[in-house]
C-alpha cells in the first residue's frame, strides 16, 4: 500500500482549472519528485494533498485513509508536513521559536523536549544556530530556506512536502541543502519534492513525474526520465549528459 | 510647591485615565493582528462590562469581588459569541464587510443594553472602601491607584504570555501568516477566538475599573474607544508595546491640557494630539516596525 496516492485529482482556483486528473503515489521511505514548468501545477498538488485546495474531483489517500476534505491542520496532525514555496517563516518570530512551533501538529509533548528537539534541528542546519534568536525576516533567502526545512522536521513528519527548497539559492547553498535532503531521507522520512532544477531533483529521487499543464505525462526512474528526449528536451536542457 | 503637586496630582489621573486608554487600545490591536480588522464594537466591551458589573453587583448583589470575577467570565463568554456571530462567518470575505458587521453589533449591543437597563447613567462602588491617601502634597485616589496596578499587572502578564508562552507564540503565529499556522497544525480558529476571548476582557476589564469615576452608561464604550483607537494610531498602527505608550500618552495630554487649559475641552485635546501626530509622525512612535509585518 502507498503512503499516499492521489488518485484521478482535479483543482481549481476559483474558474482557473490548475490540475486535471492527477495520480501519483509515493510509497513509505521513497523519495519522488515533481518537476515541471512554471504553472504546470507542481505547487497546487502540494497544497491539495496539504488540504490548503480542496480538490474539484478524485480523492487524496494517506496511510489508506482518505484526507482531501480534512482541511490542512487534521492533515497536519496526521503526520504530513508541507514546507510551502516562499518559505513563509513567521517574520516577527524568533529562529528558535519558529522551530519550536514546527511541532504544534504534535499533542502533549513538553516544551523541555520541543526545546531539545530544536537544538538536535540546529546541528543539522548549523549555518542557522547563531541567528537562533534573530527575527524571521532577518535572515538571508538561503537561512530562511534552511529554517523552513527545520521547521518542517519538527512535526516529526511522515512525509514531507518540499516547495522548490532551491528556488532563489546560490548553487554551492543548493548542493548543501540536498545534502541534508538526503540526509534526511536517510532517517526514514518519505519526500515529495517540488522541483524545477530537474538535474538537482534526479539527483537525488528514487522517481519522478512530470507535470504539464495541470495533467501528468512522463512517469519513471530518473535514469528514465534522464533518457527520456522529451523531458531532457523541456527541462534538463541540452547540455545535460 | 503647591504647583508641582498640582501637576503631580493630574499627571497621576492621566496616567490612571491613559490606562483605560491602553487597556482597550491593547484589545483594538490584538484583533487587528488576528484578524487585520478594526473592531468598532471595543469600545462596547467595555460598556457591557460595565453593565455586567452593575447587573451583578447592583442588582444581584453580589460581593464585590465575585460581580467583578463574574463580569470577566462573563466577557470571556461574550468574546466567543462576538467571534462566532460578528466575524467568523465572514472571515473569507475582505475586511470591510468585518468593519461594517462590527460596526452593526456596536449598534445592536448598545441598543439592547438600553432596552434592559434603560438610559439613565448608573453609579457604581470603587474597588476599594478606603477614598485614597495623600503622597506628600498630592492625593492618590484609591480607584485610580486600583487602575494603574491592575492595568500593570495586565500589561505584565500580557507581555509574559505573548512571549514566553507556546501558545502565545501559536497566537502571533496565526496573525503573522494563517495559512502556514495551519499548515503546521496550529488550530487557527482556536487561536482567533482566544484572541476574541483577551480582547473582550481586556475591554470589559476597563469598563468595570471606570465605572466608578465615569458613571457607567450606554455611551461611555464610544468615547473610550475613539480615544483608544486614537492612541492605537500615536502608539504606532497595530504595535502592541505603541498601544500601551500611545493610551499613557494620551491620557496625560488630556488631563494636563484640561488642567492648564480649559476643562471643557477634554476630549478635544486626544483628537489634536492625533492629529498633530498624524502630521509630523503618521507611522506613529513605534511605527517602524508596523511594515515588518509584511
Amino acid at each position: 500500500m502507498a503512503l499516499l496516492e492521489l488518485r484521478g485529482i482535479s483543482s481549481h482556483y476559483g474558474n482557473v482549472q490548475a490540475l486535471k486528473g492527477v495520480s501519483v503515489h509515493v510509497d513509505e521511505g521513497e523519495l519522488v519528485t515533481l518537476l515541471g514548468a512554471n504553472g504546470a501545477g507542481k505547487s497546487t498538488t502540494l497544497k491539495t494533498i496539504s488540504g490548503l485546495i480542496v480538490p474539484t474531483e478524485g480523492e487524496v489517500f494517506f496511510e489508506g485513509k482518505p484526507i482531501h476534505r480534512a482541511g490542512p491542520e487534521a492533515i497536519a496532525r496526521l503526520g504530513i508536513s508541507h514546507v510551502p514555496e516562499g518559505r513563509r517563516i513567521f517574520p516577527g518570530l524568533t529562529v528558535r521559536e519558529n522551530i519550536l512551533l514546527g511541532a504544534s501538529n504534535r499533542k502533549g509533548v513538553p516544551r523541555k523536549q520541543l526545546e531539545k528537539e530544536a537544538d538536535e534541528k540546529f546541528e543539522i542546519f548549523p549555518e542557522i544556530r547563531r541567528f537562533e534568536n534573530a527575527l524571521g525576516w532577518t535572515l538571508s533567502g538561503g537561512q530562511q530556506q534552511m529554517l523552513a526545512v527545520a521547521r518542517g522536521l519538527m512535526a516529526e513528519p511522515k512525509l514531507l512536502l518540499l516547495d522548490e527548497p532551491s528556488l532563489g539559492l546560490a548553487p554551492l547553498i543548493v548542493q548543501n541543502l540536498f545534502a541534508t535532503i538526503r540526509d534526511i531521507r536517510k532517517r526514514g522520512v518519505t519526500i515529495l519534492l517540488v522541483e524545477q532544477n530537474a538535474n538537482m531533483a534526479l539527483s537525488v529521487a528514487d522517481r519522478g513525474y512530470v507535470l504539464e499543464t495541470g495533467t501528468l505525462t512522463v512517469e519513471g526512474t530518473p535514469k528514465e526520465l534522464l533518457g527520456n528526449e522529451q523531458v531532457r528536451a523541456a527541462y534538463l536542457g541540452g547540455h545535460h549528459g | 510647591m503647591q504647583i508641582l503637586f498640582d501637576n503631580l496630582q493630574v499627571l497621576f489621573q492621566g496616567l490612571a485615565l491613559g490606562s483605560i486608554y491602553s487597556l482597550v487600545a491593547l484589545g483594538f490591536v490584538l484583533i487587528i493582528r488576528a484578524t487585520n480588522v478594526v473592531n468598532f464594537a471595543q469600545g462596547d466591551f467595555a460598556m457591557l462590562g460595565a453593565y455586567a458589573m452593575v447587573m451583578f453587583f447592583t442588582g444581584l448583589e453580589w460581593p464585590y469581588w465575585l460581580a467583578f470575577i463574574a463580569s470577566l467570565v462573563a466577557m470571556a463568554i461574550f468574546g466567543v459569541i462576538f467571534n462566532y456571530g460578528v466575524y467568523y462567518p465572514l472571515r473569507h470575505r475582505s475586511f470591510l464587510p468585518v468593519i461594517i458587521s462590527t460596526l452593526g453589533a456596536s449598534i445592536f449591543l448598545q441598543n439592547t443594553v438600553l432596552a434592559i437597563f434603560g438610559p439613565q447613567p448608573r453609579p457604581m462602588d470603587k474597588v476599594l472602601a478606603a477614598d485614597g491617601i495623600t503622597v506628600g502634597g498630592v492625593f492618590l485616589d484609591s480607584q485610580y491607584l486600583v487602575i494603574l496596578a491592575v492595568t500593570m499587572a495586565m500589561v505584565l502578564f500580557t507581555y509574559v504570555f505573548f512571549e514566553h508562552t507556546l501558545l502565545g507564540k501559536k497566537l502571533q503565529a496565526t496573525s503573522q501568516d494563517k495559512d502556514m499556522a495551519r499548515l503546521l497544525g496550529i488550530p487557527v480558529a482556536l487561536m482567533i477566538s482566544i484572541t476574541f476571548i483577551y480582547s473582550a476582557v481586556l475591554g470589559g476589564l476597563a469598563g468595570v475599573l471606570v465605572g466608578p469615576i465615569l458613571f457607567v452608561s450606554i455611551g461611555m464604550g464610544s468615547i473610550i474607544a475613539l480615544k483608544a483607537f486614537a492612541a492605537t494610531i500615536i502608539g504606532g498602527f497595530g504595535d502592541v508595546t505603541g498601544a500601551i505608550v500611545g493610551g499613557l500618552l494620551l491620557g496625560v495630554i488630556e488631563s494636563l491640557a484640561a488642567y492648564h487649559i480649559s476643562v471643557p475641552y477634554k476630549d478635544a485635546y486626544a483628537f489634536l494630539a492625533l492629529f498633530i501626530f498624524l502630521l509630523i509622525r503618521p507611522s506613529g512612535i513605534f511605527g517602524e516596525k508596523v511594515s515588518e509585518k509584511a
